[in-house]
């Protein structure tokens, strides 16, 4: 159950929405700062390191707090408990992604992954995050991973998986490279978000025992947010963010 | 906290260490400002709503840790300015130099923080925040501006975290990372090889619109943050960065005074955006006039 599981979850055909974004990639490659398959591993080691640790650390949290639930639940406790307090979390999330394009490409996936996870998946910490009106990405993730039986760590590896993966795909799409260079890439870029989940992992876990989101990392990229913003603005583009 | 009272400085592993506070409060209709100076940290009251930060070390130099408290009361403003650029410089054994901020702003009361600019020195390493607890109704405008290196150098490593809060909810946690001396940080997942940044969150009534440009030495945008704020992000070479958030912090004063001649508490947000879609003009201009080609 949980390998398959985990698999369907980082699998870039189940229905997510993921194939509509770039990752930032679109807004570079439109401005002539990324052109190379050079550019392209610089760019993911870049990203692994800085506001990749927001969805990991985030997606980590979520699996953490959704699995205590469904442990409450499987004990008989969880009744009439309501869901995690997901509100504060995805509130977080927002404060960490100052680029409102940012948020609204992280919640157009966030919901477009829920669809999928309500159905495969329907624990009550899913559920919960349905009850929400919108809810970014990184949650999702997080509580589906619980769902499918796996750990807080998977759940952000799965985070930065997807993270690298929508990036390469992207780029393979608006510049030609070559796919089995990317893979190599991407494979790479894989190796370097290890640690970098496993740190991310550390520092959720911290927050969910002290039951506040503010300890969550906070690591951005002006320029990342800058080029949100453009994009959102830019006609004709093939990904929405 | 005496007025204009000293700390002598103190010493650890090679560098100072240093903490100074500043508050202002309004009584009966007068300001008024206190403050204790903590070498390096000087303070230097410039009017009856504003303080200038001198640095009186050259520095930071690696190794030291500084803080500075600020509280500004209810009702109360304040404007912080700097008298010149930060220069960050290594240490004798390449440690970080870290400051820290935290700033209180009571009810009602207006905080403008814009020193200028942080440049980071080659090899130099900088750890900075500055986290900002706004009571309910309060406002402010805060702006950072980091460049690496000076004329003709890569700059060395910056961190930052800007945390601002609003009552018991966290309108922004921001960390920043930046080091010219590392291809990843410095490339498309990065700056993308721009030195400068820069930023401005403004906080309360007037801010929220969406907008963003593109011009030579400069990208910009505006964005609105989920609760009654909005913060500007320039990215690109010194000059035109800058230029664009003194042309910003120009037209939020204009925008205050004109909002502050009808009702302290009726801004007209449309005539206020409209103001800064004018100052974007004026900044873009100059930035183009500067003749800074694209980072």
């Amino acid at each position: 159950m949980t390998l398959s599981g985990l698999l369907l979850l980082a699998d870039s055909r189940l229905p997510s929405g993921g194939h509509g974004h770039s990752g930032g990639v679109e807004a570079l490659v439109d401005r002539g700062l990324l052109r190379t398959e050079g550019d392209l591993a610089l760019f993911l080691d870049g990203r692994v390191r800085t506001g990749g640790r927001v969805p990991a650390a985030a997606s980590a949290a979520a699996c953490a707090r959704a699995g205590v639930q469904e442990s409450h639940v499987r004990a008989g406790a969880g009744g009439g408990s309501p869901g995690p307090d997901w509100g504060r979390w995805d509130a977080a999330v927002s404060a960490r992604l100052p680029s409102a394009a940012a948020r609204a490409a992280s919640r157009a996936q966030g919901s477009a992954l829920l669809r999928t996870v309500g159905r495969t998946w329907p624990t009550p910490a899913v559920d919960a995050l349905r009850a929400l009106p919108r809810v970014h990405h990184p949650l999702v993730l997080g509580a589906a991973a619980a769902a499918a039986g796996g750990t807080p760590l998977q759940a952000a590896a799965l985070a930065l998986h997807h993270l690298v993966g929508g990036a390469c795909t992207a780029a393979v799409r608006l510049l030609g490279l070559d796919p089995i260079a990317v893979a190599a890439l991407a494979a790479a870029a894989g190796r370097l978000a290890e640690p970098v989940a496993v740190e991310a992992t550390r520092i959720a876990m911290l927050a969910v025992i002290a039951d506040d989101p503010a300890g969550l990392p906070a690591d951005g990229s002006p320029l990342f947010d800058v080029l949100a913003q453009l994009h959102h603005t830019s006609e004709a583009t093939l990904f929405a963010s | 906290m005496g007025r204009g009272a000293r700390a002598g400085p103190a010493r650890v592993s090679g560098g100072l260490t240093a903490t100074a506070a500043l508050s202002v409060d309004r009584c009966a209709g007068r300001q008024r400002i206190r403050w204790t100076h903590a070498w390096p940290i000087v303070l230097r009251p410039t009017g009856d709503d504003r303080v200038h930060l001198v640095h009186g070390a050259g520095g930071p130099l690696g190794g030291d840790v500084l803080s500075l408290a600020v509280d500004v009361g209810a009702g109360a403003e304040l404007e912080v300015r700097s008298a010149g650029a930060t220069l960050v410089q290594p240490g004798p054994a390449g440690e970080r130099a870290r400051w820290d901020t935290v700033v209180t702003v009571g009810p009602g009361a207006w905080l403008g923080w814009a020193p200028q600019a942080v440049i980071v020195s080659d090899g130099a390493a900088f750890d900075t925040s500055l986290r900002m607890e706004l009571a309910a109704g309060a406002r402010a405008a805060v702006r950072e501006i980091v460049v690496l290196g000076r004329l003709g150098g890569r700059g060395g490593r910056y961190r930052s975290e800007l945390t601002v809060t609003l009552g018991c909810e966290t309108l922004l946690a921001h960390a920043v990372l930046l080091d010219g001396d590392d291809a990843a940080l410095s490339g498309p997942g990065g700056s993308a090889g721009a030195r400068a940044v820069g930023t401005m969150v403004v906080v309360g009534a007037g801010a929220g619109r969406d907008r963003s440009g593109e011009s030579p030495g400069v990208r910009w945008a505006w964005t609105g943050l989920e609760g009654p704020g909005a913060m500007l992000m320039a990215v690109g070479a010194p000059g035109p960065v800058t230029a664009l958030l003194d042309a910003a912090s120009a037209d939020l004063a204009a925008g205050r005074v004109a909002a502050d001649r009808v009702a302290a508490d009726l801004v007209d947000a449309d005539r206020v955006a409209a103001d800064r879609v004018g100052a974007d003009r004026v900044a873009a201009d100059r930035a183009q006039a500067s003749g800074i080609r694209h980072p």
